[in-house]
């Protein structure tokens, strides 16, 4: 077995079909590499590992492997593939943190929709990744258990939410993973990480099973080392789910088979328009962000792509709609964390006088950036501020979906960085939550307007070669579009 | 409505300790320090909402349109009064 090899997909279904390795052995090899360097002492990317679990079902393919003689593909696309799970997602029997110690000893009951599928299609959840908690943050270093490390740079942060999920594809200790996205959280640490990390339109992929935080934002999608490999699992578990009322009526994915289809020709290119935002290029973006993302956009005018300037006038107002809407979800969305209906139940408020106070000395057992939130929510939403506060911000959300609809009139796709800068140190931003928040003014919009995002490695910057990302958006439920351009992209430094 | 700008300025240490307990939540007193100016910071950002014009917007409270995502048709079939936009239901007072 080559472990080399085995990075994407299709490299190891094709171990799997000229018999170099069993499955039993792939999963092995990635368990060993997770005690080695995705625990505590390593990149602190795993919270929970599910090794009974997962080396039952390699065996169970492993013997599906022997009677069929290869890989049943077209059936099982994900057949003993290794994955990563965000620990805000659910698996029946499977300690799920949401990187909270509120949730410290919880054990889902079920599986949420979106795992659910991937495990129809054969994949193999290794475990649960490290998250900011609740999903509330942007470098990772908000889990109650320990900030996560960037793969290559230690000293630096992966992104967040999705940290772990990014350094554990990364590092190699999974194959993909699931993030979940709300304000940019699987495509910053995505873009930091140097992968490949798609938010998914609003509603194409279930929220089953996907502990809330703000249910008009949250998005779950693929994180991977390949646009194909993201694809795969998106078209997995993309679809309707009864489960979910806020799952969009429209079919699962095809982007597999779309990656076919990804321009090629002169002709094909000459019908692709992509627009670029002058509000993406301001003040606060580094100069080496700006020149990757501006030399990949040449590389597009050079296939005969049209690359057009256009505005999206109320950008400027993203960030303060979304951390007024988002923390007022998360507000409500929270209040079932009160000791009773969920949340850990500490011995000191067991003589509290009355439940309000039992529910204060519950919800003590917050983190900081959570508390912060939910006291900006409950501000936004109080009696005689929600109108000046969540009132307004949802109507300059409304301006900022029809930016999109106005822009998409007049091209197919929106391209611009997807952060302002590369990975920063940990620790170095940390005091100041508003600079912080200020970090996700480029992702923030997609989640507002409910639209398809992906961020793609577009280079590195000198002299510690850390990555950045491209940020490609597209109109709703054109994942298929989207992930073919990226597709193109990814393949620009490959002979033809 | 209340005159936001003049409220940023209001936002003080008992203004967070009444948020937290609306919100069922006990801060430490070191949280409490730490918390005031930073909410005022963020809500004094939010305030340049205040200079949109937003007269007849229409507020959008989710990213999805009609009929994306409605499980079923909406169907009336007890209670119908057809001749009114309504439903009729028993007298209740």
């Amino acid at each position: 077995m080559d472990a080399d090899k085995l990075q994407t997909i299709r490299a190891i279904h094709d171990s799997f079909d000229k018999k170099q390795a069993s499955v039993v052995e792939v999963t092995r090899h990635f368990l060993d590499s997770v005690k080695k360097k995705g625990g505590k002492d390593g990149l602190n990317a795993f919270l929970t590992v599910c090794e009974n679990r997962v080396l039952e079902r390699a065996e169970a393919a492993d013997q599906i492997l022997r009677a069929e003689g290869k890989v049943p593909r077209d059936r099982v696309p994900l057949f003993g593939i290794p994955l990563g799970i965000k620990d805000n997602l659910t698996m029946d029997g499977v300690r799920t943190t949401c990187g909270s110690k509120m949730l410290d000893n919880y054990v889902a009951p079920y599986t949420a929709t979106c795992v659910e599928r991937l495990e129809s299609a054969g994949a193999l959840c290794l475990g649960k990744l490290n998250m900011d908690e609740f999903a509330m943050g942007g470098s990772n270093e908000n889990s109650a258990y320990g900030p996560v490390l960037h793969p290559t740079q230690p000293e630096r942060v992966p992104g967040g939410s999705s940290g772990g999920s990014a350094a554990a594809v990364r590092a190699g200790l999974c194959v993909a993973a699931l993030g979940t996205d709300t304000g940019g959280s699987i495509r910053l640490p995505a873009s930091y990480c140097g992968i490949v990390g798609l938010k998914p339109t609003y509603g194409r992929v279930s929220r089953y099973g996907l502990v809330a935080f703000a249910s008009s934002l949250d998005q779950v999608g693929p994180m991977a080392r390949t646009v194909e490999d993201a694809a795969i699992l998106f078209d997995v578990m993309s679809g309707h789910d009864p489960r979910d009322a806020t799952s969009a009526t429209v079919p699962k994915g095809a982007c597999r088979e779309a990656l076919r289809k990804a321009p090629e020709t002169q002709a094909e290119w000459n019908g692709i328009r992509i627009g670029v935002p002058k509000e993406y290029f301001v003040g606060g973006l580094s100069a080496e962000v700006e020149k990757s993302i501006q030399s990949s956009l040449r590389w597009f005018e050079s296939k005969g792509a049209r690359v057009i300037p256009i505005s999206l006038p109320h950008t400027q107002y993203a960030v303060a709609v979304y951390y007024l809407v988002a923390v007022s979800e998360a507000s409500s969305n929270l209040a079932r964390f009160d000791g009773v209906r969920y949340g850990v139940r500490p011995a000191e408020a067991e003589n509290a006088d009355d439940l309000a106070a039992f529910y204060r000395k519950v919800r003590a057992h917050f983190g900081p950036e959570v508390k912060r939130r939910i006291i900006l929510g409950t501000f936004a939403l109080s009696s005689g501020y929600s109108e000046a506060y969540y009132r307004r911000a949802c109507q300059v959300r409304r301006l900022i979906k029809q930016d999109f609809a106005t822009a998409f009139e007049k091209v197919d796709f929106i391209a611009g960085p997807v952060s302002p800068t590369t990975a920063f140190k940990i620790g170095e931003r940390i005091s100041d939550p508003l600079q912080m928040y200020l970090n996700d003014i480029f992702t923030i919009p997609a989640n507002l307007a409910g639209l398809p995002a992906i961020s793609i490695p577009s280079g590195t910057e000198t002299p510690d070669s850390l990555p950045i990302g491209l940020h490609l958006i597209a109109p709703p439920f054109q994942e298929e579009r989207l992930l073919s351009l990226a597709h193109a992209f990814e393949k620009r430094g490959a002979a033809p | 409505m209340a005159d936001s700008k003049a409220e940023v300025q209001k936002i003080d240490e008992t203004l967070t300790l009444r948020v937290a307990d609306l919100a069922r939540l006990e801060l430490s007193e070191d949280e409490v320090r730490t918390f005031t100016p930073q909410l005022r910071d963020v809500i004094g950002y939010v305030e340049q909402l205040q200079e949109v014009d937003v007269s007849g917007v229409e507020p959008l409270t989710h990213p999805l349109e009609p009929g994306d995502s409605a499980l079923r048709e909406d169907r009336v079939e007890i209670f119908a009064d057809l001749s009114t936009e309504g439903y009729r239901v028993p007298q209740i007072l």
